[in-house]
């Protein structure tokens, strides 16, 4: 079963389809997984740059409501005025409306005339910095940015929401020192308008400031992730997040943590930070969060005065990616089965069609070897090299038929020769015991002078009568042994062509028509003359027998290898005829002596058998082909020398 | 001149006798070549007439066995079997004359008187 070229053709078809099948699936796994990751990489620092815009806007936004509100006639009166309920009221509106957490105007002195919320309790013992009106009054500049805010300040500008705020430990270490000078801080995106004595400049009286806290804000995190990622959103796929980081912490984020809740406090490590916080660059990265990979973008966020106090961030989860690496392994895997599949059908089909062929090829040689020369190898095979192949079976058992009843019939025919041999000779020896009683009485008889006349000529009947079974017997017996050769070295064409001389007019008689090509440099024969011609004239005798008027007979010579045994060298001579052919029945014994298809009287029956013992007596053989109504083909072969052993009977 | 013939058919013997002895040979017959080397001795014959094919001991072993015994003997053999290739290997092996069966008295005689005369002639 292993060593069957079945298996090994399906198994070879599996293996190529296999490797293909698996150096594609890791090529093409590896080729679409880098290229979905490139892709996906472009895709998320495009993500960022529009989170920044969001960010950017945002700012942009509050400076504008601060802006409009400081144009406003009413809003100057009150400042000119130094109106704080006016003032504070007007805030509040401003607040509202553009959805501030903290709100206030200081003056140029430094001192807070109005905030949105007046947190009495406190105001009182607590003083903290503000960076976005010591920006104004420092640059006489409007200004628009991120701050880092103190938690005093936030107490102090809104109490109830510092109250819910989570504040970040101010860092530490590398990187610049925060400007705060406390422990703990918020980020926030804040503006400053100044607020000159005149609209068209004058003296710098104050500064309107405004702003919003960063810390646990999502709308602008969600903005992002719900304006760029509508497609993810769409497919119900794990969604990018974007997230605010104030320094290393997350303070902002629709991340989650691994309990549901947004990752609000955590940090990310410190190659995030030298790469973005400490060199300032725009930075793409994979990393883990939790369990799961990201492609992560970041970039720096500074803040008014230039310094960069935090991160910008898209994060987008591998698996949305590596979901559709997958998609494609599997398809790969189930095209790559049916590959496989198609091989071993492929395989087995192949196999199908040239091993039933061969299989049915290799059951007749098993039949021939058995003895059955007429072997089923079923159709010719479509392909070619099978087609070949049954052919050139076929031909080598016709041939091998062929050469076998050859073999057989001079067998059998050399057999019967012996057998007739050794008869005549025994019953010759026998017979001539009682016929030297025969003789010598009636000899004896007659010898006697008193014999009456009429008893003289009956024992000389039985005297001459026994004279010719003598000569019978000495005729039998003479067959029986093997006639000397008297040889010399001959041309065979030459022989050839006084043999048909012989024939030429009998053949003109009859109208039959004789062909002779003597073949080209045939070597010199060492034969008897008359013996040879002697044969031909016999074959050319049968063969202008079997003809009818018009037809004809063809004789050739050429130089051949013997077809029955060893391929000695010798030449052939071919008598071909068109006559009436030999019938199957006869073939076998044609060579017997006296079998004669003649009537009687025409022929004596010996000429075929004593032509086949002299070819014998010359080394060669004598080969008949005919087929009935076609005509007939005499092969002689004579070798160059004379190869069979003369064989001889001994005896007494 | 005594003849001695030997053959296991007894027609041929008796042939043999009926033609030798009417014209003055003296005949003594034996049925194998056993039976006519026992009788040598007391026979002495001049000649012998010896088939070639015989059952046990053949004409060929009687005439290796005159030889070996330095009976310097005529002897001519007789065989049915009057093929050239027999009558050359009887001449091969010792015999002054083949003779083929069937013969006629005259060839019987003929032969016998030639190698009477060649012995004669020799001597």
């Amino acid at each position: 079963m292993l060593h069957s070229t079945r298996f090994k053709l399906v198994i070879s078809f599996l293996i190529v389809s296999f490797l293909v099948g698996g150096v594609s699936l890791f090529i093409g796994g590896h080729l679409l997984y880098n290229s979905v990751i490139r892709e996906a990489t472009s895709q998320v620092g495009l993500a960022l740059n529009a989170a920044d815009d969001v960010y950017r806007t945002h700012m942009r936004f509050i400076k504008l409501a601060l802006d409009i509100t400081t144009l406003g006639q009413g809003f100057r009166t009150a400042f000119a005025d130094r109106n704080v309920a006016d003032l504070s009221e007007r805030l509040g509106r401003l607040a509202l409306h553009a959805e501030l957490d903290f709100a206030g105007i200081v003056l140029s002195d430094g001192k807070t005339i109005c905030r949105l919320t007046s947190g009495q309790a406190a105001e009182y013992h607590l003083k903290a910095e503000n960076p976005i009106t010591r920006h104004v009054l420092e640059n006489r500049l409007p200004v628009a940015g991120t701050a880092v805010l103190s938690q005093t300040f936030m107490i102090l500008e809104n109490p109830e929401l510092a109250g819910r705020l989570q504040f970040s430990p101010l860092p530490s270490g590398d990187g610049e020192e925060l400007p705060v000078g406390e422990k703990k801080a918020c980020l926030a995106i804040a503006a400053g308008i100044p607020l000159y004595a005149t609209q068209n400049g004058g003296e710098l009286l104050g500064v309107l400031y405004g702003g919003v806290v960063l810390n646990q804000r999502t709308n602008i995190v969600d903005l992002v992730q719900k304006s760029f990622f509508w497609d993810e959103i769409q497919a119900k796929a794990k969604l990018p997040t974007a997230t605010i980081f104030f320094d290393t912490i997350r303070i902002a984020t629709n991340m989650m943590d691994e309990t549901g809740n947004r990752a609000i406090g955590t940090t990310v490590g410190d190659d995030v930070r030298q790469q973005v916080l400490i060199r300032g660059k725009q930075w793409t990265t994979r990393q883990y969060y939790l369990t799961e990979r990201y492609i992560a973008a970041y970039s720096p966020i500074e803040d008014i005065d230039g310094r960069r106090i935090g991160m910008l961030s898209i994060a987008v989860s591998e698996s949305n990616y590596s979901a559709i690496q997958h998609k494609f392994i599997f398809y790969f895997i189930v095209a790559t089965a049916m590959g496989g599949l198609i091989a071993i059908g492929m395989g087995s089909f192949l196999a199908y069609r040239i091993l039933g062929p061969i299989h049915r090829l290799i059951r007749a040689s098993r039949e021939v070897s058995e003895g059955n020369v007429s072997p089923d190898i079923g159709p010719i095979s479509k392909d070619m090299e099978i087609a070949v192949l049954q052919r050139t079976f076929t031909e080598m058992v016709h041939s091998m038929k062929r050469r076998r009843m050859e073999s057989r019939s001079q067998i059998i025919h050399s057999e019967k020769q012996a057998t007739v041999g050794r008869l005549a000779a025994g019953v010759g020896h026998e017979i001539n015991n009682p016929l030297t009683g025969v003789l010598t009485y009636t000899h004896m008889l007659l010898r006697r002078k008193d014999l009456p006349a009429d008893i003289r000529t009956d024992l000389q009947v039985i005297a001459e009568s026994t004279e010719r079974v003598r000569k019978i017997v000495k005729g039998l017996l003479d067959f029986s042994r093997q006639t000397r050769l008297d040889p010399e070295e001959s041309d065979i064409n030459r022989v050839t062509e006084a043999t048909i001389k012989l024939m030429e007019n009998q053949a003109l008689l009859k109208g039959v028509n004789i062909e002779f090509n003597p073949g080209q440099d045939l070597p010199l024969l060492v034969l008897d003359r008359s013996q040879i011609q002697s044969v031909l004239l016999n074959v050319l005798i049968n063969a202008l027998d079997a003809t009818k008027p018009s037809d004809k007979i063809t004789i050739n010579t050429a130089a051949a290898l013997s077809a029955s045994d060893t391929g000695h060298r010798g030449v052939e001579i071919t008598i071909t005829d068109t006559g009436c052919g030999i019938s199957p029945d006869h073939m076998n014994k044609l060579f017997d002596p006296f079998f004669s298809t003649k009537e009687v009287g025409k022929g004596t029956g010996l000429g075929l058998s004593v032509s086949y013992g002299i070819v014998k007596e010359h080394g060669g053989n004598i080969r008949v082909q005919s087929e009935v109504g076609r005509g007939s083909t005499f092969f002689i072969w004579l070798p160059i020398e004379k190869q069979v052993e003369e064989h001889e009977n001994h005896g007494g | 001149m005594k003849i001695m013939v030997v053959d296991d058919e007894g027609i041929v013997l008796e042939s043999c006798r009926r033609v030798l002895e009417p014209e003055g040979f003296e005949v003594v017959m034996a049925k194998s070549a056993t039976e006519a080397l026992d009788s040598f001795e007391t026979e002495r014959p001049s000649l012998f007439l010896v088939d070639i094919k015989m059952p046990v001991h053949d004409g060929l072993y009687l005439m290796r066995a005159l030889t070996d015994r330095k009976w310097n003997i005529p002897v001519i053999l007789m065989s049915g079997l009057n093929t050239e290739d027999t009558i050359a290997e009887a001449l091969k092996m010792g015999a002054c004359r083949f003779l083929a069966k069937p013969f006629t008295p005259d060839e019987l005689l003929e032969s016998v008187r030639q190698v009477i005369q060649k012995e004669v002639s020799h001597e």
